[in-house]
């Protein structure tokens, strides 16, 4: 009865096995190129590398290594813009122009010249999009004045655009290439799958391949006439889970790994591997609604001022392992507009008591509302509001845990509706500006029902860091804003955890960016310069 | 030809699983809309789920701006084309996710079940056929340690001391990363790389499926031992059995063309079972491996609210179980007459 058909089946597969190997290559099976290949293991935040759509850690990372800016950071210093495809720029006093000058000579990876037409080209494409980093050119249009000049105008005050212009999401594009494959600089743009299977920049590596659920490849560009030296002919960066990272990285199997927890560094044998270890640019906050349909608790000034100092900050930064730090204000550490140590949050248990009999309130129980589900930088939120409940409730302070998902959370907290919130904030650009969020009426304001009209003295400070250009003046308001939120704000900022790059004795180089993590053009081979 | 019975059967079977993967689709749907959270906020950055130009484009690519019903007839259409839609996680078209991912949980599954059935239905008949003696309660505690060992903790333990400590393993991954993947025939690596004469590269993807091929394998070893010396311990009872020792059949027929034949129909369901369960993707022993298969697939699509995709996992693994079940009907009539259609 199957006889037929099972014979038939195995005549039709031998055919197919037949003609395949008649067409087969008999390929090496090997990498190519002579030079070293360097693997990365990293948990994937990835959903695309096609600049002007991507937006996700990952994505960054390996963007920035294709692609190049108009400016950039050299290093981990965030405090300067440094020359990247543009020699040098000039903001006008009011800060709504800025003048590019592009740098003479560089090319593209097929060979062709980077010109004003391809910078205008790609930031319109980002902006005509409407993908996930249109936002960083809101209010901005960009123009060529001529061949070596291009100058982007913002409608408001515009001080933080040289911080935003390193974004590898604002990265230059071959314009030729790109339009050639469907580009365009509206919301027509069809080029995404074409830029996840062939890159067209002007970075130090191009891109082999690409499947966003496992692993990217890049290859050395020939063409590249940059600063950088990229040293490896071939990078791997692959999609690994922490746990399985750690022991890739001991064995010889990766040489960088990207995400691993204080606990997971601790154990690994320093003999063989280098771990950097710094704070990361995230800050871990709190919220309380202000809103009192909310929670008539969290919406009484003297109870968020008893929440903010029932907290015990050191025990927080043991939950979060080593080279994790208490950030004195939401603007973490290494952005300017920060506060000193000195000005933190600090517990104060006889003062929380007193603020708690001040409010009035007895006998609520407010929702501490967080992402269970969410680990950032192998810390879990879980762990965090469990010592927070702990904390609070030996002060006095009695609040519910309400786990969920984040996918589920988002919801809640983007509309507002979270009595109370514990989340964290990664710069979009590092400027003081982008903590503007933090602001009565400020997108995270609005999330905890914050308006201008509750707090005067904060939204003024708020508007005088704004409006400020020059930067020590900058610097200056927007710690004068950083210092009101912390006196009468309803954030509480607790924790900036650690960031652990672990290397291989053979890799040199690998410095933490928030912006990109890592830069892959500079990560080199030791003994080799 | 199509009025023989077994043909009518089939056409009956295949268009009762026409409507099914229709349920299928219809439920997953209802499902992946009722769970409370927006996918707009979950795949948008902060700042463009504030911008109502954003999340209107990005509402109207996805088709998230009508109405549920005139959503799911879409999908309906596009699926009869073959389109399942775009993921909203990895911007491709589901379909060319599932092709990767599907061949990648295919190469560890296939090896797991032939392992396991051998080596399970082995010990199951060993165990009942040696009921109370030192051998069955051996097998039993095996069983047992292969059914309550959490599996992703024995992949963690596995890869840490057959990978990491006595170097006997690859690391994670599908193929070692200096190696180029063959070039794409069924996406099975071993077989592409057999298909194109890659050597290197065969060795590489047959020792990178070794070790979550055997954590699977524990686990189904387990299952099938303990199912298998049931199903046998009850056929050994029945009268026909005593009947054939009685007329001095030797114990070896006996148990092979009676005992066997006969405890096969039971095990057979759980080996259906099972091998669907492995096809439909293990994800925490895809996570640890950095196996890019139909569990992670499905892991990253629900935790980002990523409906085609979640859709499409839905929609396979529907697949996947009709097909074994009628698989396993059929095999039924190969191994008992009884239930043979005529």
């Amino acid at each position: 009865m199957f006889g037929a058909r099972r014979s038939a089946a195995l005549a039709a597969a031998a055919a197919v096995v037949l003609a395949v190997a008649a067409c087969g290559s008999g390929g090496s099976g090997g990498g190519s190129g002579s030079g070293p290949t360097l693997v990365i293991d990293s948990t994937f935040d990835l959903k695309t590398v096609d600049p002007g759509r991507e937006y996700e850690l990952t994505g960054q990372m390996l963007t920035h290594g294709m692609y190049e800016t108009l400016l950039t950071f050299a290093g981990d210093d965030l405090t300067t813009p440094a020359p990247g495809l543009a020699s040098s720029y000039e903001l006008s006093p009011d800060a709504k122009t800025l003048t590019l000058t592009l740098a003479q000579g560089r090319v593209f990876s097929d060979g062709s010249p980077v010109t004003a037409d391809d910078v205008v080209f790609s930031l319109q494409r980002v902006i005509g999009m409407k993908g996930n980093p249109s936002f960083l050119l809101d209010g901005v249009t960009v123009a060529k004045k001529d061949d070596t000049t291009v100058v982007l105008t913002s409608a408001e005050p515009n001080a933080a655009l040289p911080f935003i212009l390193p974004n590898p999401a604002l990265s230059v594009v071959n314009s030729k290439v790109v339009t050639a494959n469907g580009g365009t600089t509206d919301d027509t743009d069809g080029a995404e799958a074409f830029l996840n299977s062939t890159s067209a920049g002007s970075g130090p590596y191009m891109l082999k391949s690409l499947d966003v659920a496992s692993q990217a490849v890049l290859t050395k560009n020939p063409a590249y006439n940059g600063s950088a030296k990229p040293a490896y002919e071939n990078i791997v960066i692959r999609n690994v889970q922490a746990a399985t990272q750690a022991l890739n990285v001991q064995k010889g199997d990766s040489q960088i790994a990207l995400d691993l927890s204080g606990d997971q560094v601790s154990g690994l044998d320093q003999g063989e591997l280098t771990v950097t270890s710094g704070p990361s640019a995230y800050t871990i906050f709190l919220f309380l609604n202000q809103g009192a349909d909310i929670s008539t608790a969290t919406s009484n000034p003297q109870y968020v001022s008893a929440v903010k100092k029932a907290i015990d900050y050191p025990g927080l930064l043991q939950v979060a392992g080593t080279g994790s730090v208490q950030p004195a204000s939401m603007i973490p550490t290494m952005i300017a507009g920060s506060l000193p140590a000195a000005e933190a949050p600090k517990q104060d248990l006889a003062g929380a008591a007193a603020a708690l009999a001040a409010s009035g309130v007895s006998g609520q129980t407010p929702k501490l509302a967080y992402p269970s589900d969410f680990t950032l930088l192998g810390l879990s939120f879980q762990t965090i509001a469990e010592r927070l409940q702990s904390q609070l409730a030996a002060a006095g302070i009695t609040v519910d845990l309400a786990p969920a998902p984040v996918a589920t959370e988002l919801d809640n907290y983007r509309n507002g509706k979270e009595e109370i919130g514990l989340w964290y904030w990664g710069p979009d650009f590092p400027d003081p500006s982008n903590y503007l969020a933090f602001g009565p009426d400020g997108l995270i304001g609005k999330r905890a029902n914050w308006p201008a009209s509750a707090a005067p003295d904060i939204d003024a400070a708020a508007k005088a860091a704004a409006a400020a250009v020059e930067p020590a003046e900058r610097a200056s308001r927007y710690q004068d804003f950083q210092r009101s939120l912390n006196a009468g704000g309803p954030f509480i900022p607790l924790v900036q955890p650690a960031t652990n790059i672990v290397t291989a004795k053979s890799v040199t180089g690998a410095a933490y960016n928030p912006i990109w993590t890592l830069d892959l053009g500079s990560v080199g081979v030791a003994g080799e310069q | 030809m199509s009025s023989s019975p077994f043909a009518r059967y089939l056409l009956r079977r295949l268009g009762v699983s026409a409507l099914l993967i229709v349920g299928v689709t219809l439920v997953t749907f209802v499902l992946t809309n009722l769970v409370p959270g927006d996918p707009v906020a979950a795949n948008l950055g902060q700042r463009a789920a504030e911008n109502p130009a954003t999340v209107a484009a990005y509402r109207a690519h996805y088709g998230l701006d009508r109405p549920l019903p005139v959503q799911y007839a879409t999908y309906l259409g596009n699926l009869l084309q073959g389109d399942l839609g775009e993921s909203q996680q990895t911007h491709r078209p589901v379909l060319t996710d599932l092709q990767s991912a599907v061949p990648a949980t295919l190469e560890i599954a296939i090896g797991a079940i032939v392992l396991s059935v051998l080596i399970g239905v082995g010990f199951g008949v060993v165990a009942a056929v040696r009921r109370g003696q030192l051998a069955d309660s051996a097998l039993r505690l095996v069983s047992l340690v292969g059914i309550s060992v959490p599996t992703f903790w024995l992949a963690l333990v596995a890869f840490y001391v057959f990978s990491f400590q006595l170097d006997l393993a690859p690391g994670s991954g599908r193929l070692a990363p200096a190696t180029t993947p063959p070039p794409h025939v069924t996406g099975l690596y071993t077989a592409d790389a057999l298909l194109a004469g890659e050597w290197e590269t065969f060795g590489d993807a047959l020792a990178h499926l070794m070790l979550p091929t055997l954590v699977l394998t524990l686990y189904t070893v387990g299952l099938l031992t303990r199912f298998t010396r049931s199903a046998v311990l009850e056929v050994l009872e029945q009268d026909y059995v005593r009947s054939a020792r009685a007329k001095g059949l030797p114990g070896r027929t006996v148990l092979i063309r009676y005992v066997l034949r006969a405890a096969m129909v039971p095990i057979l369901t759980v080996v259906g079972l099972a091998f669907g369960a492995l096809l439909s993707g293990t994800v925490l022993v895809e996570e640890i491996f950095a196996w890019p298969g139909v569990g992670s697939y499905a892991y990253q699509a629900a935790s980002h609210l990523d409906l085609p995709a979640v859709m499409g996992v839905g929609l396979l693994v529907g697949i996947i179980y009709l097909v074994i079940n009628l698989v396993v009907d059929l095999l039924y009539g190969v191994i008992d007459p009884r239930v043979r259609i005529s």
